[in-house]
Order: C-alpha cells, then structure tokens, then sequence
C-alpha cells in the first residue's frame, strides 16, 4: 500500500517540487477560512493541494474579536483540503525566509 | 464566509527561536502546477494507510472545531446573554424559564443513558457548565448542583461495576466539570430551597382559603393567581431529584444495608414523576406555547425552547463522538425512561438477601425479563458482588457449601482452602456478574464460560477417581472424606454447567437468533441439556443431609432446610415440564420437517450440519454434555412422522405435572404466571398436532407457522387452511 503513488525523488524533473519536498517534516502553520490556524509538522500534499500534518494542534480564537486569545487543541494526523486553506506558512530562518520568496 | 488568514500569523503562534514564519502559499501552488495527476510529495515514512485516517478538516462530520454560527466560547455564550441570571427579571417569566431549564435536562439525562455523550447532552447546558454564577439564584443553583452530582454518582456506580464496554452507555466525562467544591452540600442546599418553597406552598393554600393577596416576600413570583401552580411545579422536581440522588447514594451503601431507604426513596421518586405529569397543563396554559401536535417532541412540559442551552458549545469537548447534531428525546420520554428505571431499581429490593445462589440465579433470570436498564443492572451487581463476598457479607465458599450439603466431618477450614472451592467461588463470581450484564452479551460470555466450568468438572472427576483409586490401597479418614467432597463438588459443578447451557440456549430466543427451521434441533439440544440438568439436581437433593450438622442448628433451620428441599423439587418437576414440552416440539418439527417440504432447511449459503455447528459450537467445544454431534441429532429426528407424535403424546404428561405444581408454586406470582403460559402452549400444540394430523401433514392447503404468543421460549403452531 505504501507509496503506491509516489513520484521518484531521483526522476522528478521540477525544481519547484524538489523545493517543497525539502519543507517536509519542517513545522507548518496553515490558516483555514473559518479562522482556524494548524501547526504540524508537513507530511504530504498533493496536486490538488490538500496537505496532510501530523501531530497537528488546532489554534482557535474563542472571542470573535480581532485580539481574542486562542485556544489549543491536538489533534494528530489531518488532512486540510485546499479549498478551506487561507495561508501557509513554515517556520524558517530569515535567509531561507529570502530564498523561498525569490522562487516565484 | 470571511477570508481571516490572509498573510497574518496570529502573535500566540511563536516561530522557532531566530525563526520567522515565511508564507509558502505562492510556492505550494506552483509546485502543484508541476505535479502529475495523482502523484505526491511526501516523505519516506509516508503510508497512505495512516494517512487515510486523518482528520479531514472543515468536514462536518469530522471536524468537531469547525466554526459553526454559534459562540466561540462558553465565555462569549454568557456575554452574549445565552444564559442570563435571573432569566428574566420578570420573576413569573424567571420561574417559567426556570423550571424549563430543569425539564431541559432531565431530556438531557435520558438521551445521555440511552447512549450519547455527556457533553453534547447534560452539559450542553451553560449554567451547568459554570455553575458558579448561578450562585445567585438559589433555585437553578440547587437543581443544577444535585444534577451534577447525580451524573458523577451514576458514572461511578456504573464503572465500578465494569460492565458497560459493549453499551449504549458514556461514562466518559473528558474535561467536563463533573465534580467541583461544595458538591457535597447539594442536598442541604436543595432542602434549604424545597423548604421555603413548600412554605410558599402552604403559605398560599392558607391564603387562597381565605381570599387574600399573596404576601410578596418569599413568594417564587409575582402573580398570586399562578403562585400555587408553580409552587407544586418546582416542588415536585426538586423532590424527585432529591430522591433519585438518596436512592441511588442507598443502594451503594455497603453489605445491602441502605436497601430499605432506598426503596422509599424510590417509591417517592415515582410518586413525584406523577406530579410533574399533572403539572403538565399548569406550565402549557401560562406558557403559551405551540398546540399539542407538536409538544409531544419537546424538551420541556411547557413545550418552550429553554435558555442556556447550546447543543456546541462543547462539542470539542466530546471527543468520543462525531461532532454530528443529536435528537435529544423528549420530556414525555424521559418521564417514561425513569419511570422505568425507577421500576426496575424497584425490583432489585424484592431480592432475597439470602445465601441460597439458586434463588440468586432465579432471581436474576426474572430481573432480566424486563430487559432492565444499565444503571440498574449495574446496582444490581455492585449488590450482589461487594469485595468478593456476597452481598458484601458472605465469602463465596459458604455459599457454595450451602448449596452442597456438606459430608460429615467436613472442616470449614479444609473445605474453604480446598483449591477447587476457590477455583469455584472465582467461577460464581464471574458467573453472577455476566448474568447482570445485557442479554446479548450475557449470552457470549455465558457460552465462553462454559468451557472454564467444564474444565473444572473434568479435573473434580479425575481427582475423585484418582483418589477413589487409592481408596483402596491405603484408607484415611481425611481421604475418604475428601473424596465424597470431591464428588459433591462435581455434581454441583456440572448442574451449574448445565444450568449456564440451559440458559445460553433460552437467551438465543430472546435475542431472535434461531430462525424457525432451525427449531427443531434447537429444541433438540435444549431437550438434552435439560435432561442432564435435571439429573443432576437429583443427584444433589438426594445426598443424604449430615444429620450432625442438623444437630447444631435450631428447629427454624431444619425447617428451612426441608423447604429448600421442596423447593428443588418444585424445580425439578418444573424443569420435568421443560423436557416433556422439548422433546413433544422437537419430534413435531421434525415430522413436520420429514413430512412437509417447506421445514426442511433449504439455503444455497448454509447446510443444516453447518447451521448445527454455528449454533452449538461453543457447548460442543466445552463438551456439554459429551459426545453429542449432529449425526446423533440426525438419527434421533429423520424417521419421526406425524401419527408417531400424536401416537405418544408429549404433552398430556406435562398438564398432570403442571396441575401438581400449582400448589408448590403458590405465592410465587411469577412462577403461576409461567404455569399458565405453559399450560397454553401445550393445550394449543396439542390441538394443533391433532388437526393436523387428521387433515394430514403434507396436504398442501395447510399453513403452520410456530409463535411465541404465549411463552417466551416455547412456541405454538398455529395451523390454518387456507
């Protein structure tokens, strides 16, 4: 079962896709639209841009103000569809902050 | 919805030290650009098995966090105004709303029994969650107290007696504020309120005779005309709440002592769940709320929405449920449900509270009947099994040589520290607190204890010949001794074995697991269980009893012991009745299988031999009783023919027996009751086998179907022509 579909790290040609494979296991921090934040370690996406985090934790405003304070939750392994992410950030050094943003 | 994540990373999620976070949106997308179809970036400890696991985030069913348009937080819930204190500060509208709350959660308590989360039920309710605040209002405070710790007792009893893995039944509490200081003067707090309230009450019924206002001091509200009214509203819930919590704190009392208190409180209890039905029409008529129809669904007797409620607030909380919305059932039914529960808490105080394990066993099997609910079933055990003892009080080893009649000489010490009077004690243990647990799984547990039960007989029987062997060599008097324990021990052992098989068969009934074909080599096998019981409950009342330990006791115990004596022997000829009427259905089904088409068992997936085997593997496998197969089944039932059973009429033999019973079984309602139901279904099968026997079996125009219209276990034929 495992890997069935999995590119060939060696064969894959685009050097964007060999870019995010080196943010996985980094921690991740995806925003939803309902204002939810998930921060996890990054264990997959795929073409459609769902990504998998595992030991995820849910951070959640328990106010509707801007500044409420957030509340925490784990949740382990989730999946985040693309159509709900609204941001997605990992945590990086400045430099690498530089050249990721240089790619695009 | 609005779009709130954009580029900002909320200030409470830190980066790592000297880190930043850095947006890597416009990267994902691209890289997905130049993904294939179907193909992934993950890591080399990627297994999509796992993966397939996840928590799919913004799904409905799955993600219990998801913004839903309520409150935030049960903070916001209260700024908000969702569960203000007072309710109103009109005080009729705060008592209308109030008692509303108090119907709202006791629809909130049944749906939890009858198998939802605490959190998505009980504590959907705001007060209750910050129980502090209602501090203010003595009334809700009271009721919202002694709720509480009704929950925590009811969890407790219910996992102490650790039965409930396979019920509908949560006793999970995961950060839910179960318990809290000052829980423990719920009671004086709630007798504090009932008491000023029954004085308005009286107050008001002193007034109303003579024709004056109501004082406003102390009233519960403002309109002196409703005061009455909701005086009794509030009082009778208040009580029944008090009671519920005494009777159920009673029961767990040690040894049974608090089983005489408990009862009353639960007398009252009842008594009080009638007048919250009368009050009914008092709270529909001032509350203005929708027509009839539709109030037989609500929560409340008011047929109001209550405040303070939300079905969400917590739903993070509930892990061990899918954040799905639930129907909670209505009041009407939550009357009904405790109504039922108090009735069955009611029939454990007419247990026997003696040593004699057959009536324990007697008992049990009629508690069952009403297929009872968890929480009593689990009182019942907690009962019956305290510390390992007997009602708390008598090790298993003295019930058991109750039961056997010991051989002369026998010493208390040697008979208690026999190592198979432990292994048996053990087994009585296990035995009595499956047969608290739910049919269906007292009926798995049942067939699997079978095998430790037999185990047991086969090394009793071993030892006794082995030592019977000896005998003869070298004779001691402690040998001999022990080896007539030895005997009675087995004897004893395997008419428990019986007695388990016999019940492990009848339960199949219950649960509707035999299908009609299948019934003649179920009633085959009960035939046979039940001959081998029968025999050896003789073999036991027959053992003579030890004269010297007669000699001891006072003349009300001689007679006491002649009545067990009679007892079994009531039993055995009921349990002759059971034989007569098994062996009269099997030879019927299996003419009837021999000579009409349509009851032999004729399925694509299942031959007959294999249906035998799913049925009777686990008596087979503990050898209850010994070399019994299918072909022995098969030779006994395929020459049968219908003239042959009419021929030797089974169930004549029954009604003499049934009518000398009558007598032994005077004073025991229910015990008459099966004597009568037995009566009913030999006097139809035996019409029945008559008329179809002189229209003759295999004439097509007749329809015999088997019900069990009369008798739980022993159908009739009811025969048509069509």
């Amino acid at each position: 079962m495992e890997g069935e579909t999995a590119s060939d790290p060696i064969a894959d040609g685009s050097p964007l896709v060999s870019r995010v494979r080196k943010l996985l296991f980094r921690r991740m921090l995806v925003g939803v639209k309902d204002g939810r934040f998930f921060l996890g370690s990054f264990h997959c996406i795929d073409k459609q841009g769902n990504i998998i985090l595992q030991d995820a934790v849910e951070y959640r405003s328990i106010r509707r103000s801007p500044q409420s304070p957030m509340e925490q939750r784990c949740l382990g392994i989730i999946l985040i569809p693309a159509a709900c992410r609204s941001s997605c950030h990992v945590d990086c050094s400045i430099n690498e902050q530089m050249s990721l943003l240089s790619i695009i | 919805m609005e779009d709130r994540g954009g580029n900002d990373v909320p200030a409470s999620i830190p980066s790592g030290e000297q880190m930043v976070w850095a947006d890597v949106s416009p990267l994902l997308a691209a890289a997905c650009n130049d993904l294939h179809d179907g193909e992934l970036i993950h890591g080399e400890n990627f297994n999509l098995f796992a993966a397939m696991s996840a928590l799919e985030i913004m799904d409905p069913k799955m993600d219990s966090g998801m913004e839903r348009n309520g409150f935030h937080s049960i903070e916001e819930a209260i700024e908000s105004g969702a569960a203000p204190i007072p309710l109103s500060l009109d005080r009729t509208v705060d008592v209308q709303r109030c008692i509303d709350v108090m119907d709202h959660l006791l629809s909130c308590e049944t749906t939890w029994h009858r198998g939802h989360s605490l959190a998505q039920t009980v504590f959907s309710c705001i007060y209750l969650l910050r129980i502090e605040r209602t501090a203010t209002h003595p009334l809700l405070h009271s009721y919202c107290r002694i709720m509480r710790s009704t929950c925590d007792v009811v969890i407790t009893a219910v996992s102490d007696a650790r039965t409930h893995e396979e019920e509908d039944f949560f006793t999970t509490a995961y950060s839910l504020p179960l318990k809290g200081d000052g829980d423990e003067k719920c009671l004086s707090l709630l007798n504090s309120v009932e008491e000023t309230v029954s004085r308005q009450l009286r107050a008001c019924k002193a007034q109303a005779s003579r024709k004056k206002l109501c004082d406003d001091i102390g009233s519960l509200q403002t309109n002196p005309d409703l005061e009455e009214g909701y005086c009794r509203a509030v009082l009778c819930r208040l009580r029944f709440r008090k009671h519920f919590y005494h009777a159920l704190v009673c029961m767990r009392k040690p040894k049974g002592r608090g089983l005489e208190l408990a009862k009353k409180h639960v007398m009252s209890c009842l008594s009080e769940l009638g007048s919250m039905s009368k009050s009914v029409e008092f709270l529909r008529s001032n509350a203005g709320g929708p027509s009839d129809g539709e109030i037989e669904c609500r929560t409340t007797a008011s047929g109001k929405q209550p405040f303070g409620f939300d079905a969400n607030i917590n739903s993070r909380l509930s892990a061990p449920t899918p954040p799905r919305a639930i129907q909670l059932l209505s009041w009407k039914q939550a009357i009904e449900f405790f109504e039922k529960l108090l009735n069955d808490l009611d029939a454990i105080f007419s247990l026997p509270l003696d040593l004699s394990l057959e009536n324990i066993l007697q008992f049990l099997v009629q508690f069952q009947k009403s297929q009872p609910d968890l929480v009593a079933r689990a009182h019942l055990q907690l009962l019956l099994v305290q510390d390992g003892k007997l009602y708390g009080k008598y090790p298993f080893h003295v019930v058991i040589s109750r039961a056997l009649v010991l051989p002369e000489g026998t010493s208390d010490q040697a008979f208690q520290e026999n190592e198979f009077v432990v292994q048996l004690g053990q087994l009585t243990i296990n035995l009595i607190k499956i047969l608290c647990t739910n049919n269906a799984w007292q009926r798995r547990k049942l067939g699997k204890i079978l095998q430790d039960w037999g185990v047991i007989s086969i090394q009793q029987l071993e030892l006794a010949f082995r030592r019977e062997f000896d005998e003869t060599l070298k004779v001691s008097a402690d040998e001999m001794l022990f080896t007539r324990l030895s005997k009675r021990l087995l004897v004893w052992a395997e008419e428990k074995t019986y007695w388990i098989a016999s019940r492990f068969l009848l339960l199949g009934f219950q649960l509707e697991l035999y299908s009609p074909k299948e019934y003649c080599m179920v009633y085959w096998y009960m035939y046979i269980i039940f001959v081998n019981l029968l025999e050896k409950m003789q073999m036991r009342a027959s053992y003579p009893v030890d004269d010297s330990r007669r000699k001891g006791k006072k003349k009300r115990d001689i007679a006491k012991d002649v009545g067990l004596e009679s007892g079994v022997c009531a039993m055995c000829m009921l349990l002759q009745c059971y034989i007569y009427i098994s062996e009269g259905l099997t030879m019927m089904l299996a003419a009837l299988h021999n000579e009409r088409q349509n009851f032999k068992i004729s399925s694509p997936f299942n031959s007959e031999h294999e249906r035998f085997i799913q049925h009777f593997e686990l008596l087979q496998r503990a050898n209850v009783p010994p070399h019994i197969s299918y072909h022995l089944f098969m030779e006994s039932t395929t020459h049968v023919r219908i003239s042959n059973v009419v021929k030797h009429n089974y169930f004549r033999e029954v009604q003499r027996i049934l009518a000398s019973l009558r007598g032994s079984f005077a004073g025991d309602s229910n015990k008459l009751l099966e004597l009568h139901q037995l009566e009913q279904v030999i006097e139809h099968n035996r019409i029945a086998l008559s008329v179809i026997d002189q229209v003759g079996a295999s004439d097509p125009s007749l329809e015999i179907r088997f019900e069990f219209q009369h008798h739980p276990f022993f159908p009739v034929a009811v025969v048509k022509r069509s």
